[in-house]
């Protein structure tokens, strides 16, 4: 229990100690950050950030393991600083959260006091800096002497120790380019967000093919009017399909039949083909209160001019499905002649030489018909560090779910 | 399919209305008890039932759109309810719960959701369904924690002393966090998959995030021994939070960089 009337600075620390200095830190913060006039943090790379890191480590547990029975110590490894901090952490989270990321003007406030930055701006920095040395103090303090039941508190604790340190830390070391290709040719040349000289890879890529597989089309009634898309009785997404159906306000339509790849043939009527040429067509039968007609429609592509059906005002059209899958066949080489030939779609990354590589994107404007190919190419050496402390977490999680279960009982 | 949604949200709606006049009844007449907990049950099962259908039919995870998600919510929230009638033997809670699921799907008929069987390849991936079902979970625990909550804060201010109310909207904060993290860490490590890095401060990574360090703050105030009578505004508030994560991110001027927004047919 908080003694009645307590005096500032009174010892033991406690909440209003806390607080000020959590505030006085997070005010420095942006006071450099004000200083530096938005230059950003120096960043140290491997292994000079990993060097330093360590040492951070060894000097708040020795503190925290020798100094444990100074009030200072205590304090600053206790709950009360602690929650001021996780406090201080979310604020700046806050920010972060609402205030768009992204380049304004230099002079703009929102510049000069970094918001627009948050998560790697000075007051973040020197909060997180706190935050860790906090954690690390009251970890010594389980470690030694270690008892079992302090497991849960340790794999948690410690687990989100290594995780946000590392991944701050290794951000200087976190490389991700984007690299261009276009079918049948090689690349070795990555372009990163910040720039756009180029960057030489350790390898290069070549592109054997690019292909990407669409959803089908979607049939949709569309006033010029109002430029508006009008939405079925049904509310759904209509997929053409041979026998699909759709019903708007006194319009039925029937699909009467459906060609996937097809092109513009004599008397209207189109010509089965090939998937690098053919666009789907549709026979359509519109039943309006006044009358019935059949009509082909199709959903054009850069060749090939679209057709629509016209009814009244309104116009029955066809658009091409949105992308189910796309993928590049690709081989990669470095110079000590490693090679290796791989399938990239999303959610499929390749490993290469300590490299990973992604299917970004392609040429949207061309859709199925683009050659060319995104392939984003990323190292992060301090990945599997991060990873340990993720599973750290998760494993003192399960043990804290179970001991919840246990202790919930009530009397 | 928007027909059969119809049909299903009004049948689970009138399976827990019944099912809550009976439990009330049953205060009075006990043999009214089980019909009242089985018809309760059975809106849930009814909702589940949906949602398999719905799955089948979409041929993908009904877990894009915030309407679907809204479906599992109700279906998911009666049964915290009946878990904490039966862990802590504590009735009223499944009342809101019911009320809240029932909510949910009003939205969801006021708002239908497209039938879209399309799923970005972004989404084609073994982590989504984990990821999304952990966090409904998470969201469905602090839900009820949240109400349990607000409910103490009454009692105290009818000046009534209520322990076990108190017990209880701690450790279902307590189990949410566990989901909560679990959610974030599977996010975290799908994302290294489909965007290639784990943590961008993506605007909704941001608000997942703060939920996580909110209900973080809130279990060392406890552990600190702050007095729990206190810490019920806490928890009646961090829910606010949550929400802001679920689908108030989308409404933020952050939000148009963001690639997690929900989809909006």
């Amino acid at each position: 229990m908080v003694v009645a009337r307590r005096r500032w600075f009174q010892i033991p620390w406690e909440f209003k100690e806390s607080a000020l200095f959590t505030a006085v830190s997070v005010i420095a913060g942006f006071v450099i950050q004000y200083a530096a006039s938005g230059r950003g943090i120096a960043a140290p790379h491997l292994p000079f950030n990993a060097i330093a890191l360590s040492l951070f480590a060894i000097v708040v547990i020795s503190t925290g393991l020798t100094l444990r029975n100074t009030s200072i110590v205590k304090w600053l490894g206790g709950i009360p600083l602690g929650l001021c901090l996780i406090l201080a952490v979310a604020i700046l989270s806050l920010i972060g959260g609402v205030v768009p990321q992204q380049a304004v003007a230099k002079n703009s406030i929102t510049g000069l006091l970094g918001l627009n930055q948050i998560f790697s701006s000075w007051p973040f920095a020197v909060t997180v800096l706190l935050f860790l040395a906090n954690l690390g103090i009251s970890l010594s303090w389980k470690f030694i002497p270690f008892k079992l039941k302090n497991l849960q508190f340790i794999l948690f604790h410690a687990g989100f120790w290594i995780a946000l340190s590392c991944a701050i830390v290794g951000s200087f070391d976190l490389q991700r380019l984007v690299v261009p290709i276009n079918v049948g040719k090689a690349n070795n040349l990555g372009y990163t967000m910040e720039s756009e000289a180029p960057q030489n890879l350790p390898f290069s890529i070549f592109l054997h093919d690019f292909s990407l597989e669409e959803y089908p089309p979607q049939l949709l009634l569309y006033d010029p009017n109002n430029d508006k898309l009008l939405m079925d009785k049904s509310q759904a997404i209509i997929q053409v399909r041979k026998g699909t159906t759709g019903t708007w306000k006194g319009i039925d339509v029937v699909v009467l039949d459906y060609i996937p790849f097809a092109v513009p043939g004599k008397n209207g009527v189109p010509e089965p083909a090939d998937r690098a040429t053919g666009i789907p067509f549709a026979k359509v039968r519109i039943s309006s209160d006044l009358s019935t007609r059949e009509a082909w429609i199709s959903t054009g592509s850069p060749m090939i001019k679209p057709d629509a059906a016209q009814l009244g005002n309104l116009y029955l059209i066809m658009v091409p499905g949105t992308p189910k899958s796309f993928r590049s066949a690709i081989t990669i080489k470095d110079e000590h002649g490693h090679e290796t030939m791989a399938n990239l779609e999303v959610n499929h990354p390749v490993s290469f030489m300590g490299w990973k590589l992604y299917q970004m994107g392609y040429d949207e404007k061309a859709g199925r018909w683009s050659r060319m190919s995104l392939i984003e190419v990323i190292h992060d050496p301090w990945l599997p560090a991060v990873y340990l402390g993720f599973f750290m977490i998760m494993a003192g999680n399960i043990l804290f779910f179970w001991n919840g279960i246990k202790r919930s009982g009530v009397e | 399919m928007i027909n059969d949604f119809n049909t299903a949200a009004i049948l689970a709606m009138a399976c827990w209305a019944i099912g809550t006049l009976l439990s009330l009844f049953a205060l009075r007449t006990p043999a009214m008890k089980l019909p009242g907990f089985l018809l309760s049950i059975a809106g849930s099962v009814i909702m589940a039932g949906f949602i398999g259908m719905y799955w089948v039919a979409l041929d993908r995870p009904p877990l894009r759109t915030l309407g679907e998600t809204r479906l599992w919510y109700a279906a998911l929230i009666p049964l915290v309810g009946f878990l904490v009638e039966y862990r802590w033997k504590i009735g009223w809670l499944k009342y809101y719960c019911m009320a809240l699921a029932a909510f949910f799907l009003g939205i969801n008929m006021l708002h239908p959701d497209v039938f879209d069987k399309t799923l970005m390849p972004a989404l084609q991936s073994p982590w989504f369904v984990p990821h999304v079902v952990v966090y409904l979970v998470g969201y469905v625990l602090l839900a009820a924690s949240s109400v349990t909550a607000l409910h103490n804060v009454y009692l105290q201010l009818r000046s009534k002393g209520n322990h076990t109310g108190e017990s209880v909207s701690h450790f279902l904060a307590l189990l949410g966090f566990v989901f909560l993290s679990f959610g974030l860490i599977f996010g975290a490590l799908w994302a290294k998959e489909a965007w290639g890095h784990y943590w961008t401060w993506d605007p909704k990574e941001t608000w997942a995030f703060l939920s996580w360090l909110a209900y973080l703050g809130y279990l060392h105030a406890f552990r600190y021994k702050i007095d729990q009578s206190k810490l019920q505004w806490y928890l009646a508030l961090a829910f606010v939070v949550l929400l802001v994560c679920w689908f108030g991110v989308n409404y933020l001027p952050s939000a148009q960089n963001s690639v997690h927004t929900y989809t909006q047919s």
